[in-house]
């Protein structure tokens, strides 16, 4: 059950939503903080290529990227397009809109790992 | 897991299919009994795999939410059937086993 | 589990945030009750305006990016000056100095901090939520 490749996938997906999250609350509670750069991570289809994510695996032994290779996030910076007098490049605004991101994205992830393990809980009646 | 269950509905069926010998049937008008619960079990499998691949692209953002959750709910009701057709096989054969002749 | 120290912290660093917009409001709440203190003796200074700078504070255990109020200062901005002899904070020459305090400013600060605030807010309920949602995981397997 541990080694199928969706619930692999669905915890990787919630272990990379919290991390956007960290870097989201970050973001917004260093809005006013001077030369604060805002940070967010790359692409999850870029972290999974990173962590050598195959479909066809033929070695399940190491599928999930451990919570330490997760751990730093792979970060990246705004642009300087919003970057006030003090260097902070924080935008609010658009911080909000990736907050109701992750908000939706986490709640497909649990949603799907609670559905395919009910399915399965099911059958096994 | 899901697919065990469903093919164990093809197990079932098959056994049973060799030990009755149906006379030589007039004429082939239709697929086999076999053959149709073959049918559902693949076509079973092929909503499941489609619900898992939607999943997947979904939580990979390749796949919009809607979709996501429309293949998913099929993939849901399909193990439904299989598993209510799998449950009904089991306990008519059971009954039939328990037939006096 | 990752996911848990990772929402964790966000927690965290929500609640500084709110700590620290919290003082920024206070701060911006006095420089708008004192806007018209005047000193208690004739040429004295009046009130000044006061201002805080935030600085990010990094917790090196869970590499939580926090905030914290690096330090509330006076504005050395000039204070205006009025004639008004009568006023028992008059120097000699009928002038009273009156606090370096533009309400304008102070008010479109305050909505600024209170907008921060809420932000921050938004972001503890949204981290709380998620995790609940993992916990909730746990309900009807």
């Amino acid at each position: 059950m541990n080694d199928v490749y969706l619930f692999e996938l669905s915890s990787q997906r919630t272990a990379y939503l919290s991390a956007r999250q960290t870097l989201i609350a970050g973001n917004v509670a260093n809005a006013n903080t001077p030369a604060y750069k805002a940070l967010d991570l790359k692409p999850f289809s870029a972290v999974l290529q990173q962590a050598s994510i195959d479909m066809a695996t033929t070695n399940p032994a190491h599928l999930t990227p451990t919570a330490q290779e997760l751990d730093p996030p792979i970060a990246r910076e705004n642009g300087d397009e919003y970057a006030t007098v003090s260097g902070n490049s924080v935008d609010v605004e658009g911080e909000m809109v990736k907050l109701g991101e992750v908000n939706r994205d986490f709640g497909m992830a649990t949603g799907v790992k609670k559905i395919f393990r009910q399915m399965f809980m099911q059958a096994l009646k | 897991m899901e697919v065990t269950a469903l093919s164990s509905i093809g197990a079932a069926a098959s056994t049973r299919a060799q030990a009755v010998q149906p006379s030589a049937p007039a004429a082939n008008t239709g697929p086999s009994f076999t053959e149709m619960l073959s049918q559902i079990i693949s076509g079973g499998v092929n909503t499941l795999q489609a619900g898992e691949s939607a999943a997947i692209q979904g939580m990979t953002g390749a796949a919009s939410p809607f979709k996501v959750v429309e293949a998913v709910m099929q993939a849901q009701q399909t193990l439904q059937e299989g598993l209510s057709i799998r449950d009904k096989v089991v306990s008519a054969y059971q009954e039939i086993s328990r037939m006096t002749i | 589990m990752a996911d848990q120290d990772a929402l964790g912290a966000s927690l965290r660093i929500a609640g500084s945030g709110l700590e620290s917009q919290s003082v920024r409001l206070r701060v911006i709440s006095e420089n708008i009750a004192n806007a018209q203190s005047t000193a208690s003796v004739p040429g004295g200074d009046p009130y000044t305006r006061q201002t805080i700078t935030f600085e990010n504070a990094l917790d090196r255990a869970t590499g939580a990016s926090l905030v914290k109020v690096k330090d509330i200062g006076r504005d050395a901005a000039p204070y205006s000056v009025e004639q008004d002899p009568g006023n028992p904070a008059a120097d000699e020459n009928g002038f009273v100095k009156l606090p370096n305090v533009d309400i304008l400013v102070e008010l479109a600060d305050l909505r600024e901090a209170n907008r921060s605030y809420e932000a921050n807010l938004q972001v503890a309920k949204q981290s709380s939520d998620l995790m609940n949602q993992t916990v909730a995981l746990l309900k009807d397997v």
